[in-house]
């Protein structure tokens, strides 16, 4: 069985402005992303950095699967053969349409189940901390709930 | 366990210091003392490192051609002191002495300085010229109060200014030295702003470029053992996860258990060696 087998990866876009106080480019909260432009922004990376060989090599299998603006968790399937070089490229992208961010791969797994499973993970997480931030109790129910529960259902939704 | 071996800090109003006005000598010590501004920065950075999975930071000072026991100033004493304690970091102190033909005479890694050179936790040397290369790996890996630990090599020059003799590397490496990658040169950007007032890195797309061939000459030379990753990075928009960066090490023809190796355990066993050179000559504890 000769069977075509991917590798999803789940990354997070870490905004800078919060930490680069000196940031003269727009945060990401100005210049709302989609899956679109981190697409391009992918392609252009593989391009500068890895050639024309490169996209050959990945681009028939990339694809930008879900994007969350946000908790900035993006889903890409790539061909498992060059994940390597698609995870290079990610890690090379240094800014989005001019908006400068630094992309984690927070989980890489080989069915589209774990990395649905780590996703609701992350999103869980990342609005632990923004709750936090606003001092709320886990009780308090607030507009994160509603988004917590859309995000789930539409993660849940993907497919191969 | 992740280590970030290489956070620069330089220090506010270092660079040029009068040396003909007497007058100005007392106020040396004033100089180590960071300004909030600077702190916050700082902390900021920290905040970033905790939260892409950084546990050990080693903050960086970095030292052109030799150090001058009349006017070094130890800044990471003092900023120590003023940043706020996290559980679960650990902070060290490192010292890089860039090295180029002024120093091949000799750069006060001598017994004379050692009280200078020991509060540092780790000792870098970044060698310019094939001399002070050959200098580092040899005389300064043996095991003694002055080791240096770690040798770093300036990975964005437009070409590597000596060759990386197999010979060299193998005895650095018997005696326990290692070979450090900075990521930052991958990436582009700013660099490090004390290293391009010392005139060792490149910026842009050639900096890039030649990082790549640089750092897969080191990967194919020291055959993957003994080589460190460390960030080097001086805008916070170039960190990288721990786990990219060993992605990144794959595509430079490096096994997928070495780099891992690199990022994880090299950095480990280096520190402790470095602990060793508070010793004798690296005897940790009286054999039974």
């Amino acid at each position: 069985m000769v069977r075509f087998k991917n590798r999803w990866l789940l990354v997070e876009f870490v905004d800078t402005s919060t930490v680069d106080a000196s940031a003269e480019k727009g945060s990401l909260s100005t210049r709302p992303l989609d899956g679109r432009l981190i697409y391009n922004a992918l392609r252009d990376s593989v391009v500068t950095n890895f050639g024309d060989t490169g996209w050959g090599a990945v681009g028939m299998s990339l694809n930008v699967k879900y994007f969350s603006p946000l908790t900035n968790l993006c889903i890409i399937r790539v061909a498992r053969d060059q994940h390597r070089i698609a995870w290079g490229a990610v890690t090379l992208l240094t800014n989005i349409h001019d908006v400068r961010v630094i992309p984690r791969v927070i989980h890489v797994s080989g069915t589209i189940k774990h990395t649905q499973l780590s996703a609701i993970a992350h999103n869980r997480e990342v609005i632990a901390r923004f709750r936090t931030k606003l001092k709320n109790t886990a009780l308090h129910h607030d507009s994160y709930d509603d988004y917590l529960a859309r995000s789930t259902r539409e993660i849940e939704a993907l497919h191969d | 366990m992740h280590f970030d071996l290489n956070f620069p800090v330089t220090a506010s109003g270092s660079t040029s210091q009068q040396k003909k006005n007497k007058n100005k000598q007392p106020q040396q010590s004033s100089q180590t003392a960071f300004t909030p501004a600077q702190i916050k920065g700082i902390e900021a950075r920290l905040d970033l490192l905790e939260h892409l999975g950084y546990t050990v930071i080693a903050f960086n000072q970095s030292v052109n051609k030799k150090i001058d026991p009349k006017t070094h100033v130890n800044i990471l004493d003092g900023l120590l002191q003023q940043l706020r304690a996290r559980p679960g970091t650990v902070f060290l102190k490192r010292l890089t002495i860039v090295l180029d033909n002024d120093s091949e005479k000799g750069f006060g890694l001598t017994n004379a300085n050692a009280s200078l050179v020991e509060p540092y936790d780790v000792i870098a040397l970044l060698p310019t010229t094939p001399a002070t290369f050959s200098l580092a790996c040899l005389t300064h890996s043996l095991p003694s109060p002055l080791t240096a630990h770690i040798v770093a090599l300036p990975l964005t020059l437009p070409r590597l200014p000596f060759q990386l003799k197999h010979t060299l590397i193998r005895t650095a490496l018997k005696n326990g030295a290692v070979f450090e990658i900075n990521y930052a040169g991958a990436i582009g950007g700013d660099s490090d702003a004390s290293l391009s007032t010392f005139g060792v890195s490149d910026t842009g797309a050639s900096g890039k470029r030649n990082w790549w061939a640089a750092a897969r000459e080191v990967v194919r030379v020291t055959k993957g053992k003994g080589i460190i990753v460390s960030g080097g990075v001086a805008s916070e928009a170039d960190y990288r996860g721990p786990k990219d960066i060993v992605n990144l090490l794959t595509l430079l023809d490096l096994a997928q258990n070495l780099a891992h190796d690199a990022s994880v355990a090299a950095p480990k066993s280096l520190i402790l060696r470095a602990q060793a050179r508070k010793t004798y000559r690296a005897v940790l504890s009286e054999p039974r």
